[in-house]
């Protein structure tokens, strides 16, 4: 479709440029690149500007929960010494007193022990003593049977005179 | 056409008219690369302008392009799947950009102050190449993407959920990248027509509304564009659950 039409300027061939104003429909462009120009940004720029709020704002949150939470994880870890000190004081404690126990256990386990030692011993003692009077007793009861036994043959008046005289004497004498 | 009674020298409508560029047995249309490398300059310095100085509290630039990423990843992920995503997010965030500024640019640009010998500057998704070389990336992809999460198993996907769709899914494998590619080109060619006309028979004010719409059409399209890519990929790499 090349119409028919006398070209003012852009008849000649080779690259140039073309100021006819028509020709090149730079008003109506003008006008719809002015109105562009004056709607677009306001358009445009409020989606964006409330993208940027939104994003500015996520991002102050992120902020603010992680600072929240380095604060309450230095918390937590400062609970967590005292926590570890109280657990060492404790375990030093239990320590201590399961020696102390262990010393006052000893000491009684060794004067138990020498109690007991002391009591057998004194039980061996008395079974001894017991014993020996047991056996005293059946000695003299041996030697009285005897005597007694013998005593018929040997006891005859003049014996017993003599005898009770010693006796009365021993008694006068006594 | 018939020439007007009156001579007036408003405007010229060229189409069909290509600045030809020769490459090896090539003939490629070099004003398509000249736009395109113009809206990839300008993307690339947008994104290393924006991209310098990257600091928490997201100002300027930097939040203008979160935004986009946003919004890309957004629609990535509800088209592709939570798993597969993150693998094609660069490719469709591309897409969308690369079309998005090649509308827009085409559209707010005043590319007839510049005089080509041949053709005019304009829109590089205006031209059917560019479209289609665009579609057929996405075709590449989506190929890629399901045989390489799936493997051979990906051709199930042909007879799902009865044999019967076989013909119509290898039917479909052509008619994607050409409804995506059509339906851009179509789109953007015609607005710039019609901006075009209307310039051409009323100068002034008329074609305002016919902008207006353009520029509304042309970031619908783009969205449709990386939108349908997105699918596209997302069905191929989409497990059936059994």
């Amino acid at each position: 479709m090349n119409l028919p039409i006398p070209l003012v300027m852009a008849s000649e061939g080779g690259f140039g440029l073309n100021f006819n104003i028509f020709e090149s429909n730079i008003i109506n462009l003008a006008i719809v690149i002015a109105c562009l120009w004056k709607f677009l940004p306001s358009f445009l720029g409020g989606i964006l500007e409330r993208r940027r709020a939104l994003i500015l704002s996520d991002l102050k949150d992120a902020e603010d929960r992680l600072a929240k939470a380095t604060a309450s994880l230095a918390t937590a870890q400062q609970d967590l010494g005292q926590a570890q000190k109280k657990a060492d004081q404790i375990r030093a404690e239990g320590k201590e007193r399961a020696q102390s126990i262990r010393l006052e256990i000893e000491k009684r386990t060794i004067e138990d022990m020498a109690r007991i030692k002391q009591s057998s011993s004194n039980d061996l003692e008395s079974e001894a003593a017991r014993v020996t009077t047991l056996l005293r007793r059946q000695a003299a009861q041996l030697a009285i049977d005897k005597a007694l036994a013998s005593l018929p043959g040997k006891l005859d008046d003049q014996a017993q005179a003599r005898f009770i005289e010693q006796a009365i004497q021993s008694m006068g004498n006594a | 056409m018939v020439a007007l009674p009156l001579v007036l020298p408003f405007a010229e409508l060229e189409v069909g008219q290509h600045l030809y560029w020769q490459l090896g047995n090539f003939k490629i249309h070099g004003q398509v690369f000249l736009s395109s490398w113009v809206v990839i300059g300008a993307l690339l310095a947008l994104v290393v302008a924006g991209t310098r100085k990257l600091s928490r509290d997201p100002q300027g630039t930097q939040n203008l392009l979160e935004f986009l990423w946003d919004y890309i990843r957004d629609l990535t992920r509800e088209q592709i799947g939570e798993k597969a995503y993150r693998d094609w997010l660069p490719f469709i965030g591309t897409l969308f950009l690369f079309i998005f500024v090649s509308n827009w640019g085409g559209a707010l640009v005043p590319w007839k102050l510049i005089h080509l010998p041949s053709g005019e500057l304009g829109a590089p998704t205006a031209d059917i190449n560019t479209t289609i070389a665009l579609a057929l990336l996405v075709s590449l992809a989506y190929f890629y993407a399901g045989l390489s999460r799936k493997g051979f198993r990906y051709f199930e996907y042909y007879v799902e959920p009865t044999p019967i769709m076989l013909p119509f899914k290898i039917v479909e494998d052509f008619t994607k990248p050409l409804s995506l590619s059509f339906r851009l080109f179509g789109n953007i060619l015609a607005d710039e027509l019609v901006v075009a006309v209307l310039a051409f028979l009323v100068p002034l004010v008329v074609p305002l509304p016919a902008m207006f719409l353009g520029l509304f059409t042309s970031a619908i399209q783009a969205l449709i564009f990386a939108t349908l890519a997105a699918y596209y990929i997302g069905e191929a790499v989409h497990e059936e659950q059994h």
